[in-house]
């Protein structure tokens, strides 16, 4: 993986930290980031986006604690792609947090209740 | 007194500490009262509308301006009588540099140089070049912008423990400006450097830095790290008719033409926002650093 693959978007209210950990969350999830391969290093991102090298850090270190990539002694951080059905569901709800998060916000401007919305989204998913 | 112990040993321990800086121009206030003290290794950020006192409380922490009350020290120094020893391993880069206007850029480089024991020679010619800073001028000919980047092109060489500068962003372009903030945020990860820098290009100090302080009207209302600043506050929006809902305690109150309310609210020990956000119509929105500053300081 190359760290131009990453977009970093300083002036967004979600921190580069968090950026960085959401993408690598979606690009496994996606398939461009295979089993096995390698993240490029904490130097490199953190020369590519002209970021501070401990927010990069943070990242990983956040990744590997959510098992999403693991640490090889020698050679950097690698790619820990399960196939989809072996994650367990609460791990792949929490790919749908932001989204879910964004429609109770739309949902509470909108003054509605949770039932009708709940409801509705019931119908949406064909339950 | 154990209090006073205590702030004395990490201020000796720090690069730079200041306790207590107030300072006035003319009878009229510039500091404040101001304590600030960096950790070694640190990207610290200093964000302020023109006139907050950036750079007078930057001068002040280098003991290049005696303020009217309080301390500043430099690698455990006081910061008015620093060692030569202390000033090899800082480098300071001002907004309007003057030092040796007589020399062309490469004659200033190679005098300078000498004088610090991990001046790096070949970046100072390479960034001469990258730069385009014109090698046969004197510096007094030189524009205000590349008189600037010739400081920081010495700064930088130098290999400075403690670096220090003062608007850099005003002299550079777009692709310099991000090659500076390159060189700020991987010497400061790799080699410890500490750095103080201030801007009100909000969007540099959210990439380099590692914390943010927002100095207004002489005082720091806010010193958090960068990603705690973005997760810890954000606006509360509340319509007119529920303005009475209001908490009490929010960093800064606007009040709207139609009556509706914008608080910048914090969140508590559990991590919740104050409960007036939970009422239905209310609003929090999330907060970048440039709407952060803006609530802040209007």
């Amino acid at each position: 993986m190359d760290a131009s693959l990453l977009n970093i978007q300083p002036g967004a209210s979600e921190p580069i930290y968090r950026q960085i950990v959401e993408q690598l969350r979606r690009l496994i999830a996606g398939g461009q980031l295979t089993h096995g391969e390698l993240l490029p290093s904490v130097r490199e991102v953190a020369g590519f986006h002209a970021i501070n090298p401990m927010t990069v850090s943070r990242a990983y270190g956040i990744a590997e604690s959510e098992g999403l990539v693991e640490r090889l002694r020698g050679k950097g951080m690698a790619v820990i792609a399960l196939r989809k059905a072996a994650q367990s569901e609460s791990q792949r709800l929490a790919l749908l947090e932001p989204q879910l998060e964004a429609l109770a916000r739309h949902a509470r401007e909108l003054e509605l209740p949770a039932a009708p919305v709940l409801r509705r989204l019931t119908r949406l998913l064909g339950d | 007194m154990n209090a006073m112990l205590r702030e004395t040993e990490t201020d000796t321990a720090s690069p730079l500490a200041a306790r207590g800086l107030a300072h006035c121009y003319e009878g009229i206030d510039v500091l404040c009262g101001v304590d600030l003290v960096l950790e070694p290794g640190s990207v610290l950020g200093l964000i302020g509308r023109n006139g907050a006192g950036k750079s007078t409380l930057i001068r002040a922490m280098l003991g290049l301006l005696a303020p009217l009350a309080g301390e500043a020290r430099v690698f455990g120094e006081p910061a008015l009588k620093l060692s030569d020893d202390a000033k090899a391993r800082l480098a300071y880069v001002p907004q309007q540099p003057e030092a040796l206007a007589w020399l062309n850029a490469v004659q200033m480089l190679d005098f300078v140089g000498r004088f610090y024991p991990r001046w790096d020679k070949a970046f100072a010619k390479n960034t001469l070049e990258r730069w385009q800073i014109p090698p046969n001028k004197l510096l007094a000919k030189l524009s205000p912008g590349e008189r600037q980047r010739v400081d920081l092109i010495r700064a930088l060489a130098s290999q400075p423990e403690l670096l220090v500068l003062d608007e850099p962003a005003a002299a550079l372009d777009p692709v310099a400006r991000r090659e500076l903030l390159r060189e700020i945020a991987l010497r400061a990860g790799e080699s410890g450097t500490t750095v103080l820098f201030s801007s009100h290009i909000v969007s540099d100090l959210e990439r380099a830095a590692s914390e943010v302080a927002f100095l207004h009207q002489g005082k720091l209302l806010m010193r958090c790290s960068v990603d705690e600043t973005k997760e810890r506050y954000a606006r509360l929006w509340l319509p007119a008719r529920m303005s009475a809902a209001a908490p009490n305690a929010s960093l800064s109150r606007r009040r709207h033409e139609d009556g509706s309310l914008s608080l910048v609210v914090e969140r508590d020990a559990q991590g919740q926002w104050p409960q007036a956000a939970q009422l239905a119509g209310a609003r929090v929105d999330a907060l970048g650093l440039e709407d952060l500053f803006v609530e802040l300081a209007e």
